[in-house]
């Protein structure tokens, strides 16, 4: 144990890089598919056993993140509760009895139903239960899939901060950073509204020809069909409708938003064991536990480069680069998080980032508001260059590619070099002229 | 003789106009193939890999959901397809369709494969490199016997440039 030892500042901080950095190579490739809430969990353990990080203060770094960890819960619980209640199915079901028989209706319809679900329900619900009911519901209209099912895995990011709920990434953020909502919607509502308008052009645009159809709505089953407790669903409804409300108003006072999403998750599991739509033990296989593991590991680990001060000269690297002008701060947040976000996760970048961005506390205000607003559109919006998950991933399939393997993934990746980067510029030329006013 | 029609939702009237242009001294049977696409559920997967949601245990109800629209789906495009070959030999695979266009072939023992260029969603038909879709390249150059390729008529578009 080097903690019962005095280690020389240099060897300390070589040797937390070292496995700072093995952990994330460890979460970029995942060997032996091991997920990566082990990865990081087993990092923050090295730096634990090697006295790298006092257990008091690893322990102090998880309690100041509790906004986030309840966060998760209450987000991840509202959106299997609502998904219980039959919402997204009738909610699909509606966005096609609205779109009169046209694909091309249809398919904005579930663009706007996409930003919709991200908005109040983040982007998680919209990626991971929207898109299997929209893909039920293109299969079952002979549609052809993959155009709806990237309209949702799209969408799901590029709406993901209209809200500071929209997005875990956001709560991350402004927990260290806060922003009280009217900034957070002068700095970044604009800017959403901006790439979702070029998200659904340009995909309008790459798919016009497979929809131009028409679909027979007669081979879906009636909307109703998906409610099988109305009473349960109208609740539900009724619920998320509080919890919209609460969260305008908890973000305007700047109050913990994880309670809001943990009050309202709590209400919805209450009719649903009075409607006995679900148990706790369905609910338990619901939620992803290894994610809290995967955020205490990186939690810990960068609090333990932080106390390097390596985050730090990453900082004022960022500021240098910035020239510490409001332009330079859009421009290089915006490029270092989405870059990040592609290298590693979009987790783990976010929370380099918070730790990082403390230098820049002692720039202007235009400049802090960049930088923030920056890293929050940087790290949601960043996933989508990569769609197949991080750059780790798109080498892997090239790398099969290359030894003739046939992977389609890589025709999913050159739609979001695509389109990102248009987005990633014209959205961080929008903050910017807001930071600027 | 044995055609093997591949059948994509959209396809069933203009490949049986084809089909009426085969004469044989032989009998012509027809098989009618259906694939069910795996590619937009790995699209899926991935996605939940990249929110860190790896699969874990059995098939949940939403995974039984998709895999009811999927059989829905196959089986209303094919009654659709014996609705213009009456009698045909129905034949759904599950994969990526080009390959299971091509083994299928072998396996069924067809001597000729029948295809259009790609599925047509409404849009006008048009000449031209990226008329023929990766599918219908794929089987052309794989298949075991030769391809009828069912291209649209199309002749307004021509003469083209010389």
């Amino acid at each position: 144990m080097l903690l019962f030892f005095h280690l020389p500042a240099l060897t300390r901080t070589l040797l937390i890089s070292l496995i700072a950095l093995l952990t994330l190579v460890g979460i970029m490739t995942r060997p032996f598919q091991w997920n990566e809430a082990l990865i990081a969990l087993a990092g923050a353990a090295l730096l634990l056993v090697l006295g790298l990080i006092a257990p008091l203060d690893a322990l102090l770094t998880l309690l100041h993140e509790w906004n986030t960890f309840l966060f998760f819960l209450g987000m991840m619980a509202l959106s299997a509760l609502a998904e219980e209640a039959g919402l997204f199915d009738w909610l699909a079901a509606q966005a096609a009895r609205l779109a009169k028989n046209r694909a091309s209706l249809l398919y904005l319809n579930i663009f706007l139903l996409g930003c919709l679900i991200s908005m109040i329900l983040s982007n998680d619900a919209t990626a991971l239960i929207l898109t299997p009911v929209v893909y039920v519901l293109v299969t079952r209209l002979r549609l052809p899939v993959l155009p709806f099912l990237f309209a949702c895995t799209f969408i799901a990011d590029t709406a993901s901060f209209l809200l500071p709920v929209s997005n875990p990434i956001n709560i991350i953020i402004t927990s260290r950073f806060p922003l009280d909502l009217f900034t957070f919607l002068r700095l970044l509502f604009l800017p959403s509204l901006v790439v979702i308008g070029i998200n659904i052009g340009v995909f309008f645009l790459l798919y016009r020809r497979q929809l131009r159809g028409n679909f027979d709505l007669k081979r879906l089953p009636a909307p109703r069909e998906a409610i099988q407790q109305p009473a349960y669903f109208r609740y539900t409804c009724a619920v998320l409708v509080l919890v919209a409300v609460a969260y305008v108003i908890a973000s305007a006072l700047q109050a913990p938003l994880s309670l809001v999403a943990l009050s309202g998750a709590l209400l919805l599991l209450l009719g649903a064991l009075f409607w006995r739509r679900t148990a706790l033990r369905e609910l338990r296989g619901h939620i992803s536990w290894p994610i809290f593991g995967f955020i205490a590991g990186m939690f810990i680990l960068v609090q333990a480069v932080e106390g390097t001060g390596l985050t730090a000269q990453f900082g004022a690297l960022l500021l240098h680069l910035s020239g510490n002008s409001s332009f330079g701060a859009v421009m290089i947040g915006t490029a270092g998080a989405a870059i990040g976000t592609n290298l590693i996760n979009n987790v783990p970048m976010a929370v380099v980032l918070t730790s990082a961005l403390h230098t820049v506390q002692h720039a202007s205000l235009a400049v802090q508001h960049g930088f923030i607003a920056a890293s929050i559109f940087g790290c949601d919006l960043g996933p989508n260059v990569t769609t197949v998950g991080s750059l780790a991933t798109v080498l892997w399939l090239l790398i099969l590619r290359q030894r003739g393997v046939d992977v389609s993934g890589l025709d999913y990746f050159k739609l979001g070099i695509v389109v990102t980067p248009l987005m990633l510029l014209a959205g961080a030329l929008t903050i910017w002229l807001l930071v600027s006013i | 003789m044995r055609i093997l029609c591949c059948l994509d939702g959209t396809n069933s009237e203009p490949l049986s106009k084809a089909a009426a242009l085969f004469s044989s001294t032989e009998p012509l049977v027809y098989g009618l193939l259906y694939v069910i696409d795996i590619e937009p559920r790995k699209e899926i997967e991935r996605t939940r890999e990249r929110f860190l949601r790896h699969p874990s245990g059995p098939p949940g109800p939403r995974e039984r959901q998709m895999r009811q629209a999927e059989q829905f789906s196959a089986r209303d495009i094919l009654d659709e397809g014996l609705r213009y070959f009456p009698g045909a030999e129905t034949l759904r695979r599950e994969g990526r369709p080009e390959r299971e266009i091509v083994n299928c072939a072998a396996a069924w023992n067809a001597d000729v494969v029948l295809i259009l260029p790609r599925a047509n969603y409404g849009e006008k038909p048009a000449i031209g490199p990226k008329s023929v879709g990766h599918v219908a390249r794929f089987v052309l150059d794989h298949a075991p016997c030769p391809v009828f390729l069912v291209r649209p008529l199309i002749r307004e578009q021509f003469p083209i440039a010389r």
